[in-house]
């Protein structure tokens, strides 16, 4: 390899100018190429894909009902009434654009005005389980008879008497509260009220509007427009109302806009920290080369990508962008040799020196970023390859072409830092001791505080989360009960009766646990036709057994109250008609139709019922056990889903360092072929690793997903510096690798230093713990090792 | 002949079915406008009622004594004493209501509660003589004039299936209704003759409370 540079090196000594036009080429190609890319602005790059589990519950947690909806919470000052604060709720919902919010609904309607309470009771016998009737069992007592036709009387007395008299005469035991009783469990907002058909909360003071909406949740540009439609709308609020809209298109937006803000701003501080690196440093027209150079890596990377995945992962470029600033290295490494450097050989003999340290630092950089490609994750593979590319591309351009276009500086030595360096080392010995000394301390206290680091995948932890849209979650989370972060259960089935029955099962399993109150579900609603069949003979079996008695008592009783000898024939006859059987259509016919379709999930010939309930850690895990090899039911929760998470990315954590640390160590042994320099050279990196779990520990951070990425920089940079200030140490020639590394370190700081001003957790998190792996493996690199291994020549 | 038989009954038919339309709505407005400016002064009304039922679902007619208070804006007692002791009230959107026969007291919200959001709303729109309210909801006629007799028929096609029409009788000086008769479309009735009314007298503290 370093023959064939030696030979490319002279080939094109005097040929620069085929250089400039094949690079001309490359780069026109590379930009029509990029300039086709469809960049997909998404989160779920970074999840799991594949056959995971964590991929699995992702996909299904997207389903859950209030994830896919868009909810307005209306919320009225003190003082303003209740009927009012509906006036402007339905002001607002008429006002919202249809294009963009899909059937907007402020409750579901009056529901007094459907059949609903007319027809429920003669579902009944289809829906009452064996429970159900030892309880009416026990309405049939002469005294609890005698009760019902008290209160009976006592309504009919009062002014609802109207109303309700023809109810009494069709349940005059006031059995339908047990099909009233299951009607509750559809309801998926457990603080909810209804007036005059509209969601009202119990205080009276908020209400609630429900839309659908064809834009994407990570669609940011759509996310605008829905907001700015839905600020315009909220114009029409009166003093006093105010309207918020929860969703994911607001942290969408919220985080596009972060990160273009931050960008903005981190592009202009580390500009403006590039230029004053490049007038303190550099000072040359042909150093802009070396600042181009990652430009080009870039380029390269991308179209690699570009080649490799159908659609590309906005985080990836992002990502891949700021990580690829690290490619100036190499040009850096190869400029300060070139124009700085010494060797009494000639400038092909400094070429060969400084291509050494340079192709084995990018090949422990390759091997660092190549281990993500076996990663989960879709957007870490991509990451990998764009990686791989890129410093490819960097190694290439720095090793055969930037030795065309620098030109030789005329200030060697003038400010070495080296020089100075070993001057002070071997001036005062005892300096080398100071600084191993205060290296053990700095590297025992990070170790010390590294335990303290946990690892955490919520999601909420990657997004920027404005203050005032956790505000108004938490709010509606206060004001309606737990609507959004529920657990769900998935009962499948390739046909509607299949699904039904493993619905029952799961059903049946939470009433067990005692938390049917808390639980959402189509069950005691919707049974399977098998159930409703049952239920209705031991219905007709319960009855005949005790109709004969049961009419005598009502008889006699109704009689002493004054009840006329016909007053409930209706309940007669109803108890000896067949009951209808109970399916979706009937439910919806009664206005439930949305609460139905928010639990029913049709799809690709796969019928999915959803029951929701709470999701609290000990209640997953004891589901879990039950349910686990149960065929057709799924349970995701966003709780486990976060701990699934945590548990990949420790292990892939884990794998990464574990495969980039053998990588690593095995070109370190080819490179080095000796124990002390491969164990020097690996001081950097293990310095700022140690430095930056130190670090996050001790700052109370977690690791997730970025940091994962972070951890991999610090191991191909700090590897970088530690190869080359052992081959530095090891060389006759001078390769001014202290400056190169100093300049090189100082680059990496200011670009990813920048990130530290990002208000983006993500970015901020990825700034904070490379600024802690660099400050600690470029001190280490051009202090540490030369008091380890003073310079031999 | 035959042509002035049509005649004549078209005459016939325009008197007998226009004619008092304009009447009535020339003369209604400005009673009613006169009935709210008088309901307006009340502040407080209280008064024993009897009622009397003609169901169906009874084997005869069912009498009852009761007190009906009204404080403004939204407070009520409906209570009866006999033939058993039941009733609620309402203090603004929330109430309670008992049955001491049955033994049973329970607390309510008119939000929670359609029925009882409905008859509360009911209640305190005669009450207050809210003729706006009541003109939304029902088609007002003029029966007689003095005694003012109205016949209301309910717009809402769900109210219209049980309930025909309803007769409110307001008393001879018109700042109060004396009685109210509602006829059902299955022919039941029910009639509440309130028998001593006060209006702006003092209510005790008890008023609004669950009887001991």
């Amino acid at each position: 390899m370093i023959s064939l540079l030696s030979a490319s090196f002279r080939f094109f000594q005097s040929r620069r100018i085929w250089l400039l036009i094949l690079l001309l080429v490359l780069s026109v190609g590379a930009g029509w190429k990029i300039s086709q890319l469809e960049i997909e602005d998404s989160i779920t790059a970074m999840l799991p894909d594949g056959d995971s589990r964590v991929a699995h519950d992702f996909k299904m947690l997207q389903k859950a009902p209030f994830a896919r909806q868009l909810v307005i919470h209306v919320v009225a000052r003190d003082g303003i009434e209740a009927d009012d604060l509906l006036a402007a709720t339905e002001v607002l919902r008429q006002a919202l654009p249809n294009e963009l919010f899909l059937d907007p609904v402020s409750g579901p309607g009056d529901i007094a005005a459907t059949p609903l309470f007319k027809q429920l009771g003669d579902y009944l016998p289809v829906l009452a389980d064996d429970e159900d009737l030892e309880t009416i069992a026990g309405m049939l007592s002469e005294k609890e008879i005698d009760r019902s036709l008290a209160a009976d009387l006592a309504q009919l007395l009062q002014p609802q008497g109207v109303v309700l008299k023809t109810k009494i005469r069709r349940d005059p035991l006031q059995l339908e509260q047990l099909a009233l009783q299951k009607l509750a469990t559809l309801n998926p907002i457990p603080g909810v009220a209804l007036k005059d058909g509209h969601f009202l909360s119990l205080d009276g003071r908020s209400s609630l509007i429900l839309a659908e909406t064809s834009i994407a949740m990570t669609d940011a540009l759509g996310g605008r427009a829905l907001l700015d439609a839905f600020d315009l709308a909220t114009k029409q609020l009166p003093d006093g109302i105010e309207a918020r809209l929860i969703s994911g298109h607001p942290y969408t937006l919220a985080n596009a806009e972060t990160i273009q803000n931050d960008m903005k701003q981190v592009l202009v501080v580390s500009g403006i920290g590039l230029l004053v690196l490049f007038f303190l440093f550099l000072r040359s027209l042909s150093a802009l080369f070396v600042f181009l150079l990652p430009l080009f890596s870039m380029a390269a990377g991308l179209v690699a990508v570009a080649g490799c995945f159908e659609t590309i992962s906005g985080v990836t470029v992002g990502f891949g962008a700021v990580m690829l600033g690290i490619t100036i290295d190499y040009g850096l490494h190869v400029y300060f040799a070139w124009r700085y450097g010494s060797d009494k050989q000639g400038r092909e003999q400094l070429l060969r020196a400084v291509s050494r340290p340079v192709l084995f630092g990018g090949l422990t950089s390759l091997a660092a970023f190549a281990v993500l490609l076996s990663s989960a994750l879709p957007g870490q593979r991509q990451l990998a390859v764009f990686a791989v590319a890129g410093i490819v591309t960097a190694l290439i351009l720095a090793l055969f072409f930037l030795p065309h276009f620098v030109g030789h500086g005329k200030e060697r030595g003038s400010s070495s830092v080296l020089q100075l360096r070993r001057h002070i080392y071997d001036r005062k010995p005892l300096l080398r001791f100071g600084v191993i000394f205060l290296w053990l301390i700095i590297s025992g206290c990070a170790a010390f505080q590294a335990q303290n680091l946990a690892i955490n995948a919520e999601l909420k932890k990657l997004s920027y989360l404005p203050t005032s849209l956790q505000q108004a979650e938490k709010e509606l989370a206060e004001t309606w009960g737990d609507m959004r972060s529920r657990a769900m259960i998935f009962a499948s089935g390739k046909d509607l009766e299949s699904a039904l029955q493993r619905n029952e099962e799961v059903w049946q399993k939470l009433e067990r646990l005692g938390i049917e109150d808390e639980v959402v579900s189509l069950a005691p609603m919707l049974p399977s036709l098998k159930t409703q069949q049952q239920r209705r003979q031991n219905w007709e079996e319960f009855w005949q057994q005790r109709q004969a008695t049961v009419r005598d008592l009502v008889q006699t009783t109704g009689q002493k109250y004054g009840f006329s000898a016909n007053a409930f024939t209706p309940f007669w006859e109803c108890l000896n008609q067949p009951a209808p059987l109970m399916d979706a259509d009937t439910i919806n016919r009664w206005g439930l139709g949305r609460a139905v379709s928010s639990l029913f999930i049709e799809e690709n010939g796969t019928y999915q019922l959803l029951t929701l309930f709470p999701d609290r850690l000990e209640l997953i895990n004891s589901l879990d056990h039950e349910l686990g090899q149960a065929a057709g039911i799924n349970l995701v929760s966003q709780q486990r889903f976060s701990q699934q998470l945590s548990r990949e990315i420790g292990v892939d954590f884990s794998r990464f360092v574990s495969f980039a640390g053998v990588a690593v160590v095995i070109l370190l042994l080819l490179l080095f072929r000796r124990l002390p320099e491969v164990l020097l050279a690996l001081l950097p990196v293990l310095t700022g690793l140690l430095v930056m779990f130190g670090g996050m520990g001790w700052l109370g951070l977690e690791m997730n997903i970025f940091n994962v990425i972070a951890a991999i920089l610090i191991i191909g940079l700090g590897v970088d510096y530690g190869i080359f200030m052992v081959c530095h140490g090891q060389r006759e020639e001078d390769l001014a690798s202290s400056r190169a590394i100093l300049v090189s370190g100082l680059t990496t700081l200011v670009g990813f230093g920048a990130l530290l001003l990002a208000h983006h957790p993500a970015l901020h998190s990825i700034g904070l713990t490379v600024l802690l792996g660099i400050s600690a493996a470029v001190p280490t690199a051009v202090l540490v090792i030369p008091a380890f291994r003073p310079k031999r020549f | 002949m035959l042509y002035k038989t049509g005649l004549s009954s078209l005459l016939l038919f325009f008197f007998l079915c226009v004619a008092p339309v304009c009447a009535d709505n020339l003369s209604l407005e400005p009673l009613l406008t006169e009935l709210k400016h008088a309901a307006a002064q009340t502040e407080t009304l209280s008064s024993p009622f009897v009622q009397e039922k003609y169901l169906d679902i009874f084997a005869e007619k069912l009498l009852s004594d009761g007190v009906f208070i009204y404080q403004k804006p939204d407070f009520l007692r409906w209570e009866l004493l006999t033939p058993m002791a039941s009733g609620f009230v309402l203090r603004g959107d929330d109430g309670e209501r008992w049955n001491h026969l049955s033994q049973e007291q329970e607390s309510f919200s008119v939000t929670d509660d359609p029925v009882m959001g409905m008859i509360a709303q009911q209640l305190l729109a005669w009450a207050r003589v809210d003729l706006d309210w009541l003109e939304g909801r029902y088609r007002i006629e003029l029966q007689t004039a003095d005694p003012v007799v109205l016949h209301l028929y309910p717009r809402d096609e769900g109210e219209a299936e049980f309930i025909k029409y309803l007769q409110i009788q307001f008393s001879a000086d018109r700042s109060h209704v004396v009685a109210v008769q509602m006829v059902e479309q299955s022919g039941d009735q029910t009639t509440i003759t309130f028998t001593e009314v006060k209006i702006n007298s003092a209510l005790p503290s008890s008023a609004f409370q669950v009887p001991k």
